[in-house]
């Protein structure tokens, strides 16, 4: 008894304690993005260059948290985001280095890049409204700010203000129109909530098929998920709605958009190879995968969105800086807890 | 330090202070972590106050208010059915009572939530069939009476397992006296079971008030803001370390609140159990009152179980094409074997401090195991961040990174879950009367030989029942593995929070199966151990 206790005991400790060789032949990354079609970047990336991906994927902030903390010792090369306000955070931490990389400048699309090069984006997503069919016409909807208007009145759903999409899309007013005009607008919507924010994005649509609610603000690519789902239930809930771009009249300032991007850590340990994954993922083939797999838009201009994103159409991105997302993150959540958007 | 404690023994004086360091390196991350909140500090009390704390405060007390009303009911009283009742199926409820454990509760509530929704099996058969009748049941589940509900489902196997202990231990003497003396079986379970069964009710209930204030999948997706989810959403979105801290202490405010409460009962109706020489003949059931009683044992089992198990597997199905067998290979060898490394070492160190505790008789060992098991009312996410800011310092003055390693995700879970093992290795060594040390210490063992010759054979089986607990509750285990694991690893755990959070419950139900069924096994291997248990008592 007391031998096996002895030997369980060391072995756990030799087991439990492993030095982090450093291989030059790797790049390691922190990434918020776990799709499957992540995994199969890797992959290829490893194909056609030799080179070993290794992922640590957890929460943004807490990734921003552990990068702080680990400082010079940091083993990761790039960290990836699905939003670029924790892009800006980071590279406000100083945990980020600029990339100035002919190939990635001429891959992706000028407006969605960082103004001050500290991160490149690979894909982007927009935050849209969806509609029911049946109870709501087209031409009643017009932008983000009309949807604060009282003839809404229990009719909008959206997730809770603790989703980053949202308080992005907070931040984005906020940077746009002012602080009070974003408070009220937030007043106005929560007035108009037809049942108190919870669930994920995908509930919010299937909410408008049960009749709870008439329009939902969600993230495009999620409509594309809910359309290709194995449940033909979710297939009608998602053909129930119409997908609508909101401020894309004359002189306004087009929808809501937020990239994924990958920024080069400041000291990245595996820098050249860092490089070129980034390089890769912006390539016209990786951004194929990516458009292919996720129903997401593709950084890279020349890359078209999968088809059932294209029968929505085509619509005018909101230009405002992306920085903008992260500078006015705290200020979008005072306004969700002022306002009552739970 | 001179210690003047009287009832102190020198003798032992070795193992105390080794038990006081030990327990600082558990408690250095926490510590570490409320130096570094306090110099960070940023006054924003005012904010929370006016525009949070109600909603937060409310919200956590309502939601533990109904687990704890539906784990009770669910727990209990299948519990006296069936250590009192001989009826058919008896033998069967009492294994399959226990499943639900296997079954994290953020997948309960997410798989529950895609059952009871629009586009779920319920409605939609419904709607095709019955349409008038559908019309009714399209209502909005994700509510915080559901989730309660839901998390009842998910915990009640805590109350369930100490409640059958306990009732059977209480025995028949008590049962007979208080028959003879004319009471009803119902007024004796409400008279003198129910009482003498207190503290041990209550410590499964603790553990299921731990799980409700740590949760954070499952009350984030029905919208619902506790003081859990209030810490991250102020660390985390807003930077704002000052409320981030505010509202982790009263989080430990009120956890501390539970630990007197139990420490309350526990003083006030300590009573060591009979041994039980005759075995308690049970009551048969027959006609209206055996369909009854099967009903009721039935519920928690169906709802807790059966179902969410049935629409797991036909999501397994819908999906079996993609599959990657050879990932979920490697994520099972992952899982089992992080969690059978940290379980060990935690009831190797729960058995130390609790042994301490035992032969010492000292206040301060006392305080340092109702201390260390502090650690499980923290949020996983806190301890992560505690631990990554302590070896910050070492890493940089030792050439050797901790930060990533597996021995740092081990440490995190040991803090976290030492808890979960401590509980079933502290009840039975309470159980066993004052009298064996003192046999032994005449004997002229020393603590060591104690330990070995007397406390280890004797308390065997709380020793694999701990094991086993803490081995399912570390395979659930998601925000600590989250953010301290190494590059490339993955378990059962992760990978199936990864799908759900992406909203692809399905390609999410192989893993969790896997989850489900290594747990059930383990359960029913524990329910053996407890039946033994009990027989042997």
């Amino acid at each position: 008894m007391k031998n096996i206790f002895y030997t369980l005991i060391m072995c756990s400790l030799f087991l439990s304690c492993d030095s982090n060789e450093k291989k030059s032949n790797e790049v390691n990354l922190y990434s918020q993005r776990h799709y499957s079609v992540d995994k199969l970047q890797y992959e290829n990336f490893t194909k056609l260059t030799g080179i070993k991906v290794n992922v640590v994927k957890a929460n943004a902030d807490e990734l921003i948290e552990r990068l702080k903390n680990e400082g010079e010792n940091s083993p990761a090369d790039l960290f990836i985001t699905v939003d670029a306000g924790k892009l800006q955070k980071a590279a406000e931490l100083e945990l980020l280095q600029k990339v100035n990389n002919k190939t990635i400048n001429n891959n992706v699309s000028d407006d969605l890049k960082d103004k001050n090069g500290f991160w490149v984006p690979i894909t982007y997503r927009a935050r849209i409204v969806v509609y029911s069919n049946d109870r709501v016409q087209k031409s009643e909807l017009s932008t983000y700010e009309d949807l604060a208007n009282a003839k809404w009145k229990n009719r909008i759903l959206v997730r809770s203000s603790s989703n980053a999409y949202n308080q992005a899309l907070m931040s984005s007013l906020v940077a746009n129109l002012g602080n009070d005009v974003a408070s009220n607008w937030s007043e106005g919507i929560v007035k108009n909530f037809a049942r108190d924010p919870k669930g994920n994005d995908r509930d919010q649509v299937k909410a408008i098929a049960a009749g709870q609610g008439d329009l939902a603000i969600v993230n495009s690519y999620y409509i594309g998920l809910l359309l290709s789902s194995e449940n033909e239930e979710e297939i009608n809930a998602g053909k129930s709605v119409s997908v609508f771009f909101p401020n894309q009249g004359l002189n306004e300032r087009g929808s809501h958009i937020n990239v994924s991007g990958i920024g080069l850590s400041k000291n990245s340990p595996n820098k050249e190879n860092a490089i070129k994954l980034m390089e890769y993922l912006t390539s016209d083939e990786a951004q194929n995968t990516y458009v292919n797999n996720s129903y997401e838009y593709a950084a890279n201009p020349n890359v078209k969105p999968s088809k059932i994103v294209q029968s929505w159409g085509t619509f005018n991105r909101d230009k405002l800086d992306l920085n903008m997302l992260g500078k006015f993150r705290q200020e979008a959540i005072r306004i969700f807890d002022k306002t009552g958007w739970k | 330090m001179e210690i003047k404690n009287k009832t102190f023994k020198v003798e032992n004086k070795r193992w105390v202070i080794g038990s006081i360091l030990f327990a600082v390196l558990l408690l250095l991350p926490i510590f570490t972590l409320f130096y570094k909140l306090l110099y960070l500090e940023g006054n924003s009390f005012e904010y929370l106050w006016k525009n949070l704390l109600l909603d937060y405060t409310f919200n956590t007390f309502y939601l533990i208010f109904i687990t704890t009303f539906f784990s009770l009911l669910f727990g209990i009283i299948p519990a006296w059915f069936i250590s009192n009742f001989k009826f058919r199926g008896r033998n069967f409820f009492d294994i399959v009572l226990y499943l639900p454990l296997a079954i994290p509760s953020y997948i309960m509530a997410f798989t529950y939530s895609d059952i009871l929704s629009y586009t779920g099996p319920i409605q939609s058969f419904l709607r095709d069939n019955f349409y008038s009748i559908s019309v009714f049941f399209n209502q909005d589940y994700l509510q915080i009476e559901v989730l309660g509900i839901i998390m009842a489902l998910a915990l009640y196997p805590y109350i369930y397992t100490v409640s059958r202990v306990s009732f059977s231990l209480v025995g028949s003497n008590y049962i007979n006296i208080s028959k003879n003396l004319g009471l009803s079986s119902f007024r004796t379970f409400y008279k003198i079971i129910l009482p003498l069964s207190r503290p041990a009710i209550f410590s499964g209930l603790f553990l299921v008030l731990m799980e409700v204030l740590n949760e954070y999948g499952a009350v984030k997706y029905f919208g619902i803001n506790t003081y859990t989810t209030g810490i991250f959403r102020a660390w985390f979105s807003m930077g704002d370390v000052g409320t981030a801290i505010q509202l982790s202490i009263i989080l430990l405010i009120v956890v501390f609140s539970f630990f007197y409460i139990e420490k309350y009962y526990h003083s006030k109706t300590k009573f060591y159990y009979k041994t039980n020489s005759k075995i308690q003949s049970l009551d048969k059931l027959i006609g209206l009152n055996k369909f009854f009683v099967i009903l009721i044992c039935s519920i928690p089992f169906l709802f807790g179980f059966i179902i969410p198990l049935f629409f797991i597997l036909n999501n397994v199905f819908l999906t079996f094409s993609v599959i990657d067998f050879k990932d979920l290979f490697q994520l099972t060898f992952n899982s089992i074997s992080v969690s059978s490394i940290a379980s060990f070492l935690i009831i190797t160190i729960a058995l130390f401090f609790l042994f301490i505790e035992k032969i010492s008789k000292s206040r301060v060992n006392y305080f340092i195991s109702q201390l260390i098991s502090m650690g499980y009312a923290i949020p996983g996410a806190v301890i992560g961040l505690g631990l990554i800011m302590m070896f910050t310092y070492i890493d940089k003055s030792v050439s050797f990174t901790f930060l990533g390693s597996f021995s740092l995700l081990i440490y995190a879970y040991t803090i976290r879950f030492l808890a979960v093992g401590k509980s079933p290795i502290k009840s039975s060594l309470e159980k066993h009367p004052e009298s064996y040390d003192d046999a032994g210490k005449n004997l002229g063992l020393g603590p060591l030989k104690l330990l070995q010759k007397i406390h280890l054979p004797i308390n065997k089986f709380a020793l694999i029942t701990a094991f086993i607990v803490t081995f399912i509750d570390l395979m659930k285990e998601l925000p600590i593995t989250l953010i301290l694991r190494p590059f490339n690893f993955d378990t059962l755990a992760t990978q199936t929070y990864e799908f759900a959070v992406e909203e692809m419950i399905p390609l999410s139900s192989i893993y969790s199966l896997t989850i489900i069924l290594i747990g059930s096994i383990l359960l029913l291997i524990l329910k053996n151990i407890i039946n033994k248990q009990i027989n042997v008592s």
